[in-house]
């Protein structure tokens, strides 16, 4: 049996092309699942200086350069696949890491989870974690090739799932004046379908390679409001009340169903999910897509290395908050090939799927 | 075994750009025993000055003394006499005796004190022959960890060019600690500084040889209540930094930047000598490479080792902040001792200054003293300083010399000008 390695759609023997999407078949699917990344509850420190590759002493601290050791929790990288990848920071201000993400390749379909944990209050960073990891866990199970109304379904299943896990993580703190609580997006990607869900402020974006990027969330925030209102957007956004969030999850949150949105891709290109902490920085699409363009240029396109680079351009830019940058590859869906003749020989390298 | 922790006090916070990093480490040991319990032993060494002018009281008095510091010594430690005059004389055990030093026993302390009772003055004085025979001798005991000597002098080191006596002091650091004592008004404070700067201990000045005795008790009493032979200060600073200085603050001050040995490419061993149960401030100050605001680094582990083994560490952190609430405050410890070891200084170069006449130098320097002195708390320096100038408003460092003033009390100001206060908490 023949499995599309891009929409997963089962194909007669002997096809060379996907009848559903038109991918090449036969060449060996580039993506096969790699275990998620496993990121343990406590932090521990890593045996290795993230600075300068040194050892790191029994104090927490590199025994040659001095860098303070980073937890596991503060900074780790996931990479379920070769096309889904990212990067999860402390930045440089914030005492704690309270943003989290949950990434994995189930089958065809990348998911994507970012959570980003209300800024200091306590188990917040608890709170975020548990809720990524718990939403990813019931999107790994939706059918590759489902209808969007099947994904959107999926993904309000998966952010209650996510509010009970925190429930479950941090008890019964509603009483508490100020009780954990998390922004939640998450986006499957399967084939040229992107499906979105969301809660507060952390955003899905489509970067194509070519044509209009587009933001696929709406912020659910007082500043979206103050846009409704006719405020230009970057006062909106840069203005003191504008941060705060209207939805989110927790023990006091009024709703956890998520607004849902949906895009097609029509060629390829990158799915980013993150935190503020990124697009504080950059916040409209075409900035976005800019600045990825530019990483890829300059690093190459590995996921969790473009993520990390935009992790590490932020903190560059101040990191005044965590940052979470996860990608997913949307591969060529090439709808009209009928020949060999799949690969124009002036393609940009960059837009073939990244190889490692 | 002793038990040794150590405390920072500093301001880890840096505003942007910035890259000094200062902190005081206090270090404690506690449990540390005594010389008795000590591995390896404990020897002890008394020079007594035998040189022509120590005739009449003084001469009594170092006897007597010296007797007295005989009584101290407990059984079991090794002890050797010296006298010391234009060549240096073992007074025990006897010049004939086979061996150099000998444990002392009930019967080694009552030959000690009838040898001690025949010393007689003459001749002149060349204290590089004193440390070099107390360093051969020392060396008879190479199983003794411990090594203490005490010298007391009433006169210039008249007898030898002062290189000599640096020669010799270079060739014996190292190899023991040595106090230094000067009875009377003739001798130099700044060549038994040198002597206790490098060998670890104190120098200090007896104004009337009575006291004498006393001080030797103490010292003796002191040395073998130490029951750690010697401790190294370690200073860890990351790759790119560098150590500004490392200074010992308290009790006294002591600038033991250039005493640094090599324990690997990023740390450096400062010695520190024997330790009982006490508390001694060490300031640290390095300079790392600036990193954008928000960072946080180590900028150094200062350690405490014994034997190779490090006992204690003290973590001097780095963070930087655009916070001017943060990075403004002057942490007290650090700003009190930047005082004191500035006090110390301006009193030596303000005494120097006067000694060779230039009072207007001298006016300044210790006009200086005088505020920070005041501004310090350390009231026992204020009032010696009181006994050299007169003081016309202390807050502004108004001061005027006086005349007369009594040699020894420029000496006493000028051998107590390491002493310090320590912070009130």
């Amino acid at each position: 049996m023949v499995t599309c390695a891009a929409c997963g759609t089962v194909a007669e023997e002997g096809s060379k092309f996907c009848e559903q999407c038109g991918t090449p078949l036969g060449a060996p699917a580039a993506v096969a699942e790699v275990p998620v990344v496993v990121v343990p509850d406590e932090p521990v420190a890593p045996a290795a200086c993230r600075a300068c590759g040194g050892t790191i002493a029994d104090d927490g601290y590199c025994e040659s350069c001095g860098e303070k050791a980073v937890s596991e929790r503060d900074h780790w990288s996931e990479l379920p696949s070769a096309l889904v990848g990212g990067v999860c920071d402390r930045g440089r201000r914030k005492s704690r890491n309270e943003d989290a993400m949950a990434l994995a390749l189930s089958g065809t379909t990348a998911v994507l989870v970012v959570c980003d944990g209300v800024s200091n209050v306590p188990d917040s960073d608890i709170a975020s974690l548990t809720a990524a990891r718990a939403a990813r866990d019931v999107l790994v199970t939706g059918s590759a090739g489902s209808t969007v109304g099947a994904w959107s379904a999926l993904l309000v299943t998966a952010t209650a799932a996510a509010d009970q896990a925190i429930a479950d993580a941090v008890g019964d703190t509603s009483g508490r004046d100020e009780p954990p609580s998390c922004t939640f997006v998450a986006a499957v990607v399967d084939g040229p379908t992107v499906v979105a869900a969301w809660l507060g402020d952390s955003r899905v974006y489509w970067l194509p390679d070519e044509g209009a990027a587009h933001q696929v969330s709406v912020d659910d925030s007082a500043a979206n409001e103050m846009i409704a209102r006719g405020v230009p957007r970057a006062k909106a956004e840069a203005s003191r009340e504008g941060h705060a969030i209207t939805r989110w999850l927790g023990p006091d949150a009024e709703t956890v169903v998520p607004s849902t949105g949906t895009t097609r891709a029509q060629g390829p290109g990158w799915v980013l999910a993150c935190s503020d902490g990124l697009w504080n920085y950059c916040s409209e699409a075409t900035d976005v897509a800019d600045l990825l363009h530019r990483t890829i240029t300059q690093v190459g396109s590995a996921p969790d290395v473009v993520a990390a680079e935009l992790v590490r351009w932020a903190n560059e830019q101040g990191g005044h908050d965590n940052i979470t940058a996860a990608l997913a590859r949307v591969a060529a869906p090439v709808d009209t090939v009928h020949t060999d003749e799949a690969v124009p020989a002036d393609r940009p390298s960059d837009l073939a799927p990244p190889a490692r | 075994m002793a038990d040794f922790r150590t405390e920072v006090f500093q301001n880890e916070f840096l505003s942007d750009g910035a890259t000094d990093v200062h902190a005081i480490v206090t270090v404690t040991s506690s449990g540390a025993g005594t010389a008795a319990t000590s591995s390896g032993g404990v020897a002890e060494i008394v020079i007594i000055d035998t040189s022509g002018s120590m005739s009449g009281p003084n001469i009594d008095a170092a006897k007597y003394a010296a007797q007295v510091a005989v009584d101290q010594i407990a059984d079991g430690t090794w002890f050797s006499i010296i006298g010391g005059s234009h060549v240096a004389n073992r007074a025990f055990p006897y010049p004939n005796a086979p061996v150099a030093i000998v444990q002392m026993e009930p019967g080694a302390r009552e030959e000690a004190k009838r040898a001690i009772s025949y010393m007689r003055p003459s001749g002149g004085t060349a204290m590089s022959t004193w440390l070099r025979l107390a360093d051969a001798i020392f060396a008879e005991v190479p199983q003794v960890a411990q090594k203490h000597a005490i010298l007391l002098t009433d006169g210039r080191n008249e007898s030898e060019p002062r290189a000599e006596l640096s020669s010799a002091i270079y060739d014996v650091t190292g190899h023991f600690q040595c106090d230094a004592r000067g009875v009377g008004s003739s001798w130099e404070v700044a060549e038994l500084r040198e002597i206790a700067t490098a060998l670890l201990g104190t120098v200090d000045l007896i104004r009337n040889p009575a006291d004498i005795a006393a001080d030797f008790k103490a010292l003796v009493a002191e040395s073998m209540s130490k029951g750690v032979a010697d401790a190294e200060l370690r200073v860890w600073a990351p790759q790119g930094a560098q150590v500004l200085f490392v200074r010992r603050v308290a009790p006294t001050v002591e600038d033991l930047t250039s005493r640094r040995t090599e324990v690997n490419a990023l740390t450096g061993a400062y010695p520190t000598g024997a330790w009982g149960d006490e508390s001694r401030d060490y300031h640290v100050a390095v300079r790392v490479p600036s990193k954008p605001v928000g960072s946080e680094q180590l900028a150094a582990r200062v350690q405490i080792a014994v034997g190779g083994d490090v006992l204690a560490s003290g973590l001097v952190k780095a963070r930087w902040s655009d916070d001017s609430s943060l990075t403004a405050r002057i942490n007290p410890e650090v700003a009190h001792y930047t005082g004191q070891a500035e006090l110390a200084s301006v009193i030596q170069e303000g005494l120097a200054a006067k000694a060779s006449g230039d009072e207007a130098t001298a006016t300044v320097k210790l006009g200086r003293a005088v505020q920070l002195a005041a501004e310090t708390g350390n009231e026992e320096a204020t009032s010696r300083l009181r006994r050299v100038v007169e003081i016309d408003d202390e807050e502004q460092g108004t001061v005027r010399l006086k005349r007369n003033t009594d040699k020894l009390d420029e000496m006493a100001l000028d051998t107590a000008s390491t002493k310090t206060t320590r912070v009130r908490r």
